[in-house]
């Protein structure tokens, strides 16, 4: 289970929010390394990943108890003022820690808070080096924000496509004879 | 609409009235001249020369506004994106005869000041160094190509080298921002207007596994953590220069380069852009 703390002294007013990831790894069999993930949210962003912040009910904490984290269930909130008071802007982190067969691995994460919207989140997953980590936190940290949603080019109305679909003529033609040699 | 191939990518060059064949004419020219001294891929170029041996260098006119750039690249993503990283694109198989077999032997870029020496006239160069202008050159040739327009009167245009896209006029031209992994989606679409707009995507010119042209000079090898990138900004020579930027560093680094809208993919699929990204992302 996730046990989030506090790691600085500034949190929300009315923090009592768990972070609990909605699957976490189970195996840790690799030496430690980092998963460092920025996510500079913004604007439009900010607006599905706000809701993943919300208030709960548990007893205030005190300082050195979990509280503050990240709430991956409460997805429909547009808006952190899902209690009485406005949260305070700035930055808050927090760790959380959770037990696993093969022993604890842990994540940090930082929000910064501003005008009641998140306006960017960093975590840093410990990762140990397994791969499973890697992909289920990257999950978890993509659960707070924006996947993109392709669409049919076909479908919009459009004058011109920006992107990669034209590469180089002289370049497609080294390719197609490269990708001959190799099949010969 | 006016459509060749140049630099060894598609143009596209939309305007109200068909162009008179001596604008067309004046517009070949340009391109030609800019290929002429920043061709890697012609054994006739000024780089090609300037690869042969150290030595002092005139370099075009352009020359300033482009260096200018790469050096606000350089120092905004500590050296990751350089000029200087022809020779390791050519061991990664990316040369001028598209041989598109890595060496298997990578080294990084010279740092800028043991390598080169501008004085916004002439380059001098210490050793014999193969200048790669891939960050920003196709950006800054769209730029020249609109000026050419204007020079002869034409100032309503939509000039698009396959992604490098410039337009000027009343009427704003609609852009899909192709996927990176699947170029019959797009992740958003742009109202292009009195601007530039550049795309850059790893796959753009990918050779194999992990093998592309967006260098990180510093390894001397493809990056990874970014899948595609979008800039909308005044010139295309800077949203050209932006676009790969972005694949080294966030957008907070490049202030010094101006105003700019911009939109990224990263490697896990997540998309970040700016808070005042004025288009529509399919999220």
């Amino acid at each position: 289970m996730f046990s989030p703390f506090p790691a600085e002294s500034k949190r929300p007013k009315n923090s009592c929010v768990m972070l609990e990831p909605a699957t976490v790894p189970l195996r840790n069999e690799n030496p430690v390394t980092q998963l460092p993930v920025k996510i500079a949210l913004t604007t439009f962003a900010a607006l599905t990943l706000a809701g993943s912040l919300a208030a709960c009910s548990s007893p205030a904490p005190s300082d050195n108890t979990g509280d503050t984290g990240v709430d991956t269930d409460a997805g429909n909130n547009s808006n952190l003022s899902t209690s009485e008071e406005p949260y305070n802007d700035g930055t808050y982190s927090s760790s959380g820690s959770y037990d696993t067969p093969a022993g604890t691995e842990s994540i940090d994460v930082t929000i910064t808070l501003a005008g009641d919207k998140v306006a960017d989140v960093e975590v840093v997953g410990h990762d140990n080096g397994n791969p499973d980590v890697k992909r289920y936190q990257a999950e978890f940290i993509g659960g707070i924000s924006d996947i993109v949603v392709g669409k049919d080019i076909d479908e919009l109305s459009v004058d011109r496509v920006a992107g990669s679909s034209l590469s180089s003529t002289g370049f497609k033609a080294a390719l197609q004879n490269i990708k001959a040699q190799a099949l010969a | 609409m006016l459509e060749f191939e140049a630099i060894g990518t598609r143009w596209g060059i939309e305007t109200p009235e068909p162009l008179e064949s001596r604008v067309i004419t004046a517009i070949a020219d340009r391109i030609e001249s800019y290929d002429s001294a920043w061709s890697r891929f012609r054994d006739d170029s000024l780089v090609t020369h300037i690869a042969r041996a150290p030595g002092t260098w005139r370099l075009p006119a352009e020359a300033g506004a482009l260096l200018d750039v790469y050096r606000s690249l350089y120092e905004a993503t500590d050296a990751r994106v350089s000029p200087l990283v022809g020779h390791a694109l050519e061991r990664l198989g990316y040369d001028a005869a598209y041989s598109l077999r890595d060496s298997g032997h990578h080294t990084p870029a010279m740092p800028w000041g043991d390598a080169i020496a501008w004085d916004g006239a002439t380059l001098t160069t210490y050793s014999p160094v193969l200048l790669d202008v891939g960050a920003a050159g196709k950006g800054q040739l769209v730029d020249l190509v609109a000026g050419v327009l204007r020079e002869n009167g034409v100032h309503e245009y939509v000039v698009d080298a396959s992604g490098d896209i410039v337009h000027a006029g009343p009427q704003p031209t609609r852009v899909a921002l192709e996927h990176p992994l699947d170029a019959s989606k797009a992740i958003g679409v742009v109202e292009l207007a009195n601007g530039a707009l550049c795309a850059s995507a790893s796959n753009r010119r990918a050779w194999g596994a992990g093998l592309h042209h967006v260098i990180d000079a510093l390894t001397g090898l493809p990056t990874s953590n970014v899948l595609a990138t979008w800039v909308m900004a005044p010139s295309a020579l800077v949203a050209d220069g932006l676009a790969t930027g972005l694949f080294f560093a966030d957008a907070a680094r490049f202030e010094g380069l101006g105003p700019f809208q911009w939109a990224r993919m990263l490697s896990t699929g997540r998309v970040e852009h700016s808070d005042d990204f004025e288009g529509e992302l399919f999220l």
